[in-house]
């Protein structure tokens, strides 16, 4: 660690306890409670959301991420859901084991009453749990921040299932027949949201952002968190959001607007 | 007397186990390679030799690179060696004696790309123009040209 100079100080207060977990421990309070941290002289790391690792600094050029808002989405309207089965090749049917990239869920309060419906998918984070576990590296986070599942290499542990706190990944458990081109799935690998990855590259929005426009609701905006011109870059800017279990640092890419 | 005995008793069970061998190597179909309209992205014979490290290599640029312009897709391969039936329907390519299960039968390679890939291609529009776009962006050096003799023959 090249920051050593400046962590040692808890050891010297421990009186050389040589309790290397407390020392962790405290080393992770302090770095946690930093803002700004001092690795030597001239290279500073902001927060771990604007700058990327090892990149003297500079902010990568894409992030992409998704705002949901809540106040527009409709209970009752799954434009999204639908349009995300369509494209992908997922099954209509609820069954137990057909996948659900995306779901609407909703949250009442049952002290007020106040109730919101609104999708959940993969979170696309930072920090992603599913990454952090996976034995063979089959999980991953791309340069833009999207979070994939290379298939080539996913064993079908499932630890990525266990791991993420927005139940956002499943298992395919059966034969499969009839892909799409585009999304590519089989028995014995996890899977999940792909921020339709292929669309993306092609300048298109997310299928599920195409179809909340389509049917007028404007619940969803897509676009590079990175740019601060983007639309999404702005809205964030302008209103108050937030993103669900924010407490786990996760990072997530998708905001969410009136939950 | 008794060592050359059983030497040419050895070579008897050999020649009849080859015989045997030979007999079972003729009921495996050979394969029928039906040629896509066109140009092979690469010469057939290079194909033939490389065409599983090309995927290989290839999915790793796609998937995990983000390096999505790149000739060797299958999909590309699949848009251009689909077969269609007589009512225009697309056969899969891993359908018993299609473009790739037929080699694959022949050499007793499983072939497990379509497990998760779509064996046929998505929608009409997206057929071998398609893929020939991509596939003239290739030296033409380094271009084979399919469609114009029976290049299947291994």
């Amino acid at each position: 660690m090249s920051d050593g100079s400046q962590t040692m100080e808890p050891r010297d207060e421990e009186g050389g306890g040589h309790e290397p977990d407390a020392l962790r421990r405290k080393l992770l309070k302090l770095a946690g409670a930093a803002v700004a941290l001092t690795l030597a002289p001239g290279v500073t790391v902001l927060a771990r959301d604007l700058v990327v690792k090892g990149s003297g600094g500079r902010k990568a050029p894409v992030r992409y991420g998704l705002l949901i808002d809540a106040n527009a989405c409709k209970t009752g309207c799954d434009a999204c859901v639908r349009a995300c089965q369509d494209y992908n090749g997922l099954s209509h049917d609820p069954g137990p084991d057909n996948a659900q990239w995306i779901r609407k869920v909703t949250i009442t309060n049952p002290k007020t009453g106040f109730s919101r419906s609104f999708p959940v998918m993969c979170q696309h984070c930072e920090n992603a749990a599913c990454v952090d576990v996976c034995p063979t590296g089959a999980s991953f986070r791309r340069p833009d921040g999207i979070v994939l599942v290379d298939k080539h290499r996913c064993i079908g542990c499932r630890y990525c299932l266990m791991a993420c706190p927005y139940k956002a990944r499943s298992f395919v458990a059966r034969n499969v027949s009839d892909q799409k081109p585009w999304a590519p799935r089989g028995k014995g690998t996890a899977e999940g949201c792909t921020m339709c990855v292929e669309r993306v590259e092609a300048g298109k929005l997310p299928a599920c952002v195409a179809a909340c426009e389509r049917a007028g609701h404007k619940g969803m905006v897509f676009g590079n968190l990175h740019d601060p011109k983007s639309a999404i870059a702005k809205r964030l800017s302008e209103v108050a959001t937030t993103t669900i279990r924010a407490d786990l640092g996760l990072g997530p890419s998708v905001h969410y607007r009136g939950i | 007397m008794r060592v050359r005995a059983g030497l040419w008793a050895v070579l008897a069970v050999v020649v009849a186990l080859s015989g045997v061998w030979a007999a079972h190597r003729g009921r495996v179909a050979f394969p029928v390679i039906a040629m896509a309209p066109g140009h092979c992205i690469l010469k057939t014979a290079e194909m033939r030799r490389t065409h599983m490290m090309l995927l290989r290599a290839v999915r790793e640029d796609i998937v995990r690179r983000d390096a999505r312009d790149t000739r060797f897709r299958l999909t590309h391969c699949v848009a251009c060696h689909v077969e269609r039936t007589a009512s225009g329907r697309f056969v899969p390519v891993n359908a018993p004696g299609q473009f790739c299960a037929s080699c694959h039968a022949y050499v007793g390679v499983r072939l497990d790309c379509f497990d998760c890939h779509a064996a046929v291609p998505a929608r009409k529009g997206f057929t071998a123009g398609t893929a020939l776009q991509a596939a003239f962006r290739i030296p033409r050096a380094l271009r084979g040209s399919g469609g114009q003799g029976p290049g299947g023959q291994p």
